[in-house]
């Protein structure tokens, strides 16, 4: 992906809202890690679901697609799409730039 | 302030639209409380079932937007529990679930849901949605404020109407007891302590015999209107009123501590009430006549006597009877009362106004009355 894959512009009304929905995705990055190493394809599932709801909502297509596939990755079992979506999800995580229209 | 005025307050509460968002993810909630809070609502944000029945049972809001997905009790629970409690029963819910969860919407319109809303929740969706909910909300109250307001209405027309015809008291009390149905006086007829007294303008019937009708009419009006403003000023409840005689009752149907003194003081008011009026009736070559009064206190029986056809809401009983007897016996401008009603009200009359007429036998009564004749 390039550099603008990354870019996000959010709402000008929400703006006040985003450094705590960036620190809530970041502890959800955490336990999305700590799931994966404890094989709980449940809480991967849940957590997979909640990113999918909330992302576009805000405006993060891309939190929320990511969410879709840990979602579906999780009910398949399948651990090495899992891991895939983690590591992607930390990756979107560390480079997401944010402008406000 | 009064009922009308308080549904008009009603109408104007629908400006302050509260939705409580329950979502357990932060984030969420905050993001649809801000979209609600920029549409000029007020959005209130719990993170559980159980939090939002128990701040809805507190401060019900106009609207609730509920995820589905919930810890503990789910979005279905709680809605369900909410729509079966008449408090909550009417409060709108849109139910947020997954787009695609098709399943999810028919198990939410089971239980009870009005609306659905998917995540992700896209800004114009739910505000198209929640205004839309909105008008229906404030078009459901303009028109519960008017039922309301015309059912006061209703009310107080009848109110009036009942006013003119017993007492302003009973007719509260009749309104207030009104069955579903409209129909008045479903209590059981109950056993009463109560002072009785009878009111009638001496030589009346003479009177009917040599003055036009137009003129007799005109005359009882004059002379019911001095004796009835003496029963209200004393809160005495009118149980009939017949020909030129008028029965008020004491202690009922409202509870009277000083239910003695009350009669007395009517009584009073009554003949000098009158005097004016029977001035005026002399003064222009009219009979000389006078209220006489019998006053008596006991047992009585309170209900509903007549048939289906005619109805009285009346008192029977040893005590009207021996007010009614009284009443026969006294002249223009006397009062008569039973011994334990004048010793109850002492002060009313001045006491070198009153005689002791011993005991009289009382038609229908065994035993001797102990009277006092008050001339006024």
């Amino acid at each position: 992906m390039n550099d603008g894959a990354w870019k996000v512009t959010i709402a000008k009304d929400l703006e006040d809202l985003i450094p705590t929905f960036l620190r809530n995705r970041n502890k959800e990055l955490d336990t999305l890690r700590a799931a994966l190493s404890a094989a709980d394809f449940e809480q991967l599932r849940q957590l997979g679901h909640r990113m999918k709801g909330v992302g576009i909502s805000y405006g993060f297509d891309q939190v929320s697609a990511i969410g879709k596939s840990i979602e579906e990755g999780a009910r398949r079992g399948d651990r090495a799409s899992l891991e895939a979506s983690v590591k992607q999800y930390g990756d979107y995580l560390a480079k997401v730039q944010v402008t406000y229209e | 302030m009064s009922d009308l005025a308080a549904a008009g307050v009603m109408a104007d509460a629908a400006a302050a639209f509260r939705v409580l968002v329950v979502d357990d993810d932060p984030d969420m909630a905050d993001y649809l409380a801000r979209l609600l809070t920029k549409e000029g609502m007020a959005a209130d944000t719990v993170p559980n079932g159980e939090a939002a029945i128990a701040r809805i049972a507190v401060a019900p809001p106009d609207l609730v937007l509920l995820d589905v997905m919930l810890p503990g009790a789910d979005g279905f629970a709680v809605c369900e529990r909410l729509k079966s409690q008449p408090t909550s029963a009417m409060i709108p819910i849109v139910l947020v679930t997954a787009l695609e969860d098709t399943e999810s919407r028919v198990r939410g319109i089971h239980a009870g849901a009005d609306d659905f809303l998917s995540k992700p929740v896209r800004r114009e969706e739910l505000i198209a949605r929640v205004k839309t909910l909105r008008r229906l909300h404030e078009t459901r109250r303009e028109l519960e404020a008017r039922r309301l307001g015309a059912e006061i209405q209703h009310k107080e027309t009848l109110r009036k109407a009942f006013a003119r015809y017993v007492s302003p008291r009973l007719a509260e009390r009749i309104i207030s007891e009104l069955a579903e149905d409209g129909a008045p006086f479903r209590r059981e007829p109950q056993r009463v302590s109560v002072v009785a007294l009878f009111a009638d303008l001496r030589g009346f019937t003479r009177l009917t015999e040599t003055t036009s009708v137009a003129e007799v009419v005109g005359m009882l009006n004059e002379y019911f209107q001095a004796i009835t403003d003496a029963a209200y000023r004393h809160e005495g409840t009118i149980f009939s009123m017949a020909g030129d005689s008028l029965l008020v009752g004491f202690n009922v149907p409202f509870p009277q501590a000083d239910a003695a003194q009350r009669a007395c003081r009517t009584a009073r008011d009554m003949v000098e009430g009158f005097a004016p009026v029977l001035q005026k009736w002399i003064g222009r070559g009219g009979p000389s006549t006078g209220v006489g009064i019998g006053i008596a206190s006991g047992e009585a029986i309170l209900g509903n006597v007549g048939s289906a056809h005619y109805m009285s809401h009346t008192i029977i009983g040893d005590a009207v009877n021996t007010a009614a007897r009284l009443m026969q016996m006294a002249r223009a401008g006397e009062v008569l009362i039973a011994r334990p009603v004048y010793e109850a009200a002492p002060g009313i009359f001045p006491a070198e106004r009153m005689a002791p007429r011993g005991g009289l036998a009382l038609r229908g009564k065994s035993e001797a009355t102990e009277v006092c004749s008050i001339r006024i």
